[in-house]
């Protein structure tokens, strides 16, 4: 005979129907969130990787100062490589941004077009789709370059353009006001050749092992390429970050959404611990007699427990078909937004169907076969009497006469649900800390902005580049020549220019990510950042402190990116800056740190532009724009994720409040009909029983704030430390905390509205029916 | 014999507010008897039905039921016990409330492998018509009644009864009784049944008359009446 108590469950569904309603659609929407965006990275993934082969990327690329005739070309070949042109110009467009112009590809490097068609005229173009999106720009689009127009025929993705770097030492992509298209041969034979850069892919004939074979391999190669050739830069494909970076950052963001589903799971496994625990208190009489008649502590922890688990697997079930249909299209549009990534093939992910459904049910039952253990570990005759509480409450909390009896009452309340109210405490603060991931990112990019164009080092940081040809090992003096005509070139006569040196360290791979600290080694009286060196100390940027949590009289290690040598300086002081980790020492210092000769220096700072260097020696000029390329870049591609953390960070607030002042009215329904009896109005009622929810709300969502400020703060700090160079403060303005505060508040007022209508129905026979 | 009650005694608090409800309880019982245990409020009667039904513990002495000694049991052992051998009526029903009537029957029998037939039970009952209700639907006598028919569908050896008639009238009252004395009939199982009413005595096999946690009668009935003829 099968347990008849199962033919309660289909009728607790239904009586209970809008308390497991929230907590379905909060579960499911949860679930297929997740499920979603791990299909979705899987799936992306598995596209991104296969993309090597399918798309044949190139091992490398490398840029000549001139065209390659076909004797260097061969030469180079016989190193190992099959080399393919890569040709390129760039043209500025009347939008304000830049398109690199390659034409189409058909060995190495292969488009995907994702929509529309190929150019076939010479006054057609495919543009990168990504760049589209954020340009506005459509199939049919005209593009403008002054000299130029194309009509926009279709959108592209090229693989070695993944993640839209126009500059290999960028610190990050800008996919605004870069990006690139695909010409017929025909129209990109009408770019003059000083238009050109004249790059080229290569692929290795056998290809050497990752790691350090593949480093030796092209070093080898770069080495090779010098001999025959003026090479202006070199690219394995291991370092290009244009190629790499979109892989490493999909697998990152797993972690993330899974442990946000389980604080999710485990915040709704203790609100159904709650319910639960609420509905035997309700039953103890039945469960008494059940107990007494012979139903084990087990069968009775099964039945209770078979709602939690069954609808838990219900919302995993259907999660987990939204996520692959519906959401995963949602959590792929995130991915575009932030690369240029081909199409994808949806892929079945064992381990997104273990973390999305096993683990949550798993958690679900482990953490209701706890609550129901404990609570069910009374005995028989405790149930019958009604005796539920493990510690006997000696005294009533003393309570002052004085106090008006309502506010007394509404205390009563909150005491007697302090265990309800912690959990929606917890409930709270974890969706509030949503809400305000959601809110602050905007404020925060908007505030480092704006501290950034405030608080530039100068207007102008020029990075110079020293021709490859110089650095040749294998032409000494051919080198020294080079390095002499280079130095030659590189003076000015701009008076606001100050020369400085900059040297580039790498932090320690562990415990966190590794990055770059750029040096500054400044002139002594430097006009620009003014700081007085003593005693072999250095000063670092607020951004370094803040970030390391670094403080004067601290030691620092840094290491050489190749090789061994590590560089341990001591802070002296902190210098405000915003816009990078740096390490600032006086110049001479630096030179003789890494032994670079007295009068070396690297590059200048300037207020006003340089105008009288070739910008064949200008690596990189560092200006308000390229500083702000990291929050212009999260504002596109996580602007539309945040509406998405704000509905759910709602939803949860919502369902939380709901479920957990539904049980204390419940719980209080005999009560509530008793002083129905005595004649209290509905209104009266509710300001006894609802008044109280609300002034915990009102307080938990104040004494919230700071607390999720605070955590935030180390939030940030840990997610900036495991995934993002460089530092962004945390900056959340006042009117945040405001709409934090109104937000919840008017979410509340809301379920507040449904539990006055839950008062008003309570009937009044209620309580001389449930009399013992 | 079928049950052996020795020496069975049981406090409540400490130090100055102890107070020794059970004082040394010694008593035996037939399979099939029928007996009431009578005695005023705070006698102790209730406090010895639940040492009996395994729900409490006694602080000293034991009980066996066919040679099996309860104080020997453990939590799970006692479950078995009750399981196998008790049927239990309160005063109060405690019904599962979105059960129907015959649902709620079927949650006893679910503890037995050789159940009642439940709708020959239901016939017997006088629930058969109500069967598909659900315990609000219900008069305070038919939901006893399907107390009732919850306690004996697994055919126990004992039904223990805490006042069962405690908050029904009169009629219902007797028309309760009446089913109890069917049952004990029909189905030969042991009833111990705690009352304050003195009227019921009458209907028993064997009367236990408490007074302050001591038996201060037990005796035979030697005129036993039928429910029906009760009066009180």
């Amino acid at each position: 005979m099968k347990n008849p108590l199962r033919k309660r469950l289909l009728r607790e569904l239904k009586s209970e129907f809008g308390k497991y309603l929230v907590i379905f659609l909060l579960l499911a929407g949860t679930i297929s969130l997740v499920s979603g965006f791990l299909v979705a990275d899987g799936s992306m993934i598995i596209a991104y990787n296969e993309g090597f082969e399918k798309y044949k990327i190139e091992d490398g690329n490398f840029r000549l100062g001139e065209k390659a005739n076909k004797a260097q070309l061969k030469a180079i070949q016989e190193l190992g490589v099959t080399v393919y042109d890569l040709f390129y110009a760039e043209e500025p467009l009347t939008n304000g941004s830049t398109l690199r112009i390659y034409p189409n590809r058909d060995q190495v490097d292969l488009v995907c077009l994702m929509d529309g068609e190929m150019p076939t005229g010479t006054d057609e173009i495919a543009i990168d789709r990504m760049y589209a999106d954020n340009n506005g720009l459509t199939i049919g689009d005209k593009l403008e370059s002054g000299a130029r127009s194309w009509i926009v025929t279709g959108l592209v993705a090229l693989p070695d353009y993944s993640c839209l770097f126009s500059d290999n030492n960028d610190s990050m992509f800008d996919a605004v006001k870069f990006g690139v298209a695909i010409v017929t041969p025909e129209m990109f034979a009408n770019f003059g050749k000083d238009e050109l850069y004249w790059n080229y892919a290569w692929k290795y004939d056998v290809p050497p092992e990752e790691g350090e074979p593949e480093q030796d391999a092209a070093e080898d190669l770069m080495q090779g390429i010098l001999n025959e050739a003026e090479l202006e830069n070199f690219v394995p494909t291991y370092q290009n970050q244009a190629i790499q970076f979109t892989g490493d950052d999909m697998g990152s963001d797993q972690a993330m959404m899974v442990i946000l589903l389980y604080i999710v799971i485990l915040i709704m496994a203790f609100v159904f611990g709650i319910t639960t625990s609420s509905t035997i208190s309700r039953e103890a009489n039945v469960i008494g007699t059940l107990r007494a008649s012979g139903y084990t502590k087990n069968e009775l922890i099964r039945h209770y427990m078979t709602m939690p688990t069954v609808v838990t697997l219900i919302s995993a079930l259907i999660g987990n078909i939204l996520g692959y249909t519906s959401l995963k299209e949602v959590c792929a549009g995130m991915y575009y937004g932030s690369y240029s990534l081909p199409t994808y093939v949806t892929v079945w992910n064992a381990e997104a169907f273990v973390e999305t459904t096993v683990v949550p049910v798993i958690l679900m039952m482990a953490v209701n076969y706890l609550v129901l253990r404990r609570k069910l570990g009374l005995s028989p005759l405790k149930f019958l009497r009604r005796d539920l509480s493990r510690r006997k409450q000696k005294h009533a909390m003393p309570l002052s006469p004085h106090i008006p009896f309502f506010t007394r009452f509404r205390l009563r309340v909150i005491f007697q649900n302090a265990g309800n109210y912690l959990i929606l405490f917890i409930g709270i603060l974890f969706a509030n800390m949503l809400l305000m991931f959601g809110l602050a990112l905007p404020a925060v990019l908007d505030h480092y902005q704006a501290e950034i164009e405030q608080n530039l080092l100068c207007n102008y940081q020029y990075i110079l580049q020293v021709p490859y040809d110089a650095m040749n090992e294998d032409k000494k003096l051919e080198s020294m020549i080079s390095m002499l005509y280079f130095r030659n070139e590189v003076e000015t006569d701009n008076e606001d220019a100050e020369k400085f040196t900059a040297y580039a360290l790498n932090t320690p791979d562990k415990p966190y990510m590794k990055e770059s600290v750029t040096l500054y080694g400044l002139q002594d009286d430097s006009r620009y950042i003014p700081l007085d060196f003593r005693d072999e100390g250095v000063y670092i940027s607020s951004a370094y402190a803040e970030k390391y949590l670094l403080e004067p009289g601290d030691e620092i290690t840094l290491y050489e990116e190749y090789g061994t040598d590590t560089y341990t300086f001591r802070v002296d002081g902190i210098y405000h800056y915003e816009g990078g980790l740096t390490i600032f020492m006086a110049q001479k210092e630096l030179n003789t740190l890494f032994d670079l000769g007295n009068d070396y220096f690297s590059g200048y700072l300037s207020d006003t532009e340089i105008t009288d260097i070739d910008g064949k020696y200008i690596g990189s000029v560092i200006d308000a724009e390229a500083l702000t390329k990291i929050s212009r870049q999260l504002t596109v591609s996580m602007g539309s994720m945040m509406g998405l953390v704000n509905g759910f960070a709602m939803l949860m607030f919502m369902v939380l409040v709901y479920l957990l002042s539904k049980i204390i009215i419940e719980k209080n329904a005999q009560s509530i009909s008793m002083t129905k009896i005595l004649g209290y109005s509905n209104g009266e009622i509710s300001g006894l029983y609802i008044m109280s929810t609300t002034m915990v709300v009102i307080l938990f969502l104040l004494i919230s704030l700071p607390i999720e400020y605070e955590v935030m703060v180390v939030l940030f700090r840990m997610m900036m430390l495991q995934s993002i160079s460089g530092w962004i403060t945390f900056y959340i303005g006042p009117e945040i905390y405001v709409e934090m505060f109104v937000m919840g508040f008017v979410t509340y007022l809301a379920v507040a509205l449904l539990e006055y209508r839950k008062i008003r129905h309570v009937p009044m026979d209620a309580a001389l029916k449930n009399v013992e | 014999m079928f049950l052996t009650i020795n020496n069975i005694k049981k406090s409540f608090g400490s130090g100055d507010s102890r107070v020794d409800v059970l004082k040394g309880i010694n008593l035996s019982m037939e399979r099939g008897e029928f007996c009431v245990l009578l005695g005023p409020s705070g006698s102790g009667k209730s406090t010895l039905l639940n040492i009996i039904g395994g729900i409490d513990a006694a602080d000293e002495g034991d009980i066996c039921i066919e040679g099996e000694r309860m104080a020997d049991m453990k939590e799970k052992k006692l479950t078995a016990y009750r399981r196998k051998h008790l049927g239990y009526i309160f005063q109060m029903y405690n019904l599962i409330p979105n059960l129907t009537v015959r649902e709620n029957i079927e949650v006893g029998a679910y503890l037995s492998d050789k159940p009642l037939d439940v709708d020959e039970l239901l016939h017997t009952l006088g629930l058969y018509d109500h069967r598909k209700k659900l315990p609000n639907q219900l008069s305070g006598g038919q939901q006893q009644r399907t107390a009732i028919g919850r306690a004996i569908v697994k055919n126990p050896d004992i039904l223990l009864c805490d006042e069962p008639t405690g908050a029904l009238d009169y009629q219902t009252s007797k028309d309760i009784l009446k089913l109890i004395e069917t049952v004990n009939q029909k189905y030969g199982n042991t009833v111990i049944m705690v009352t304050h009413n003195d009227a019921i005595k009458d209907m028993a096999d064997r009367v236990v008359r408490l007074r302050d946690g001591m038996i201060r009668k037990d005796y035979r009935n030697e005129h036993k009446i039928p429910a029906e003829d009760l009066e009180w």
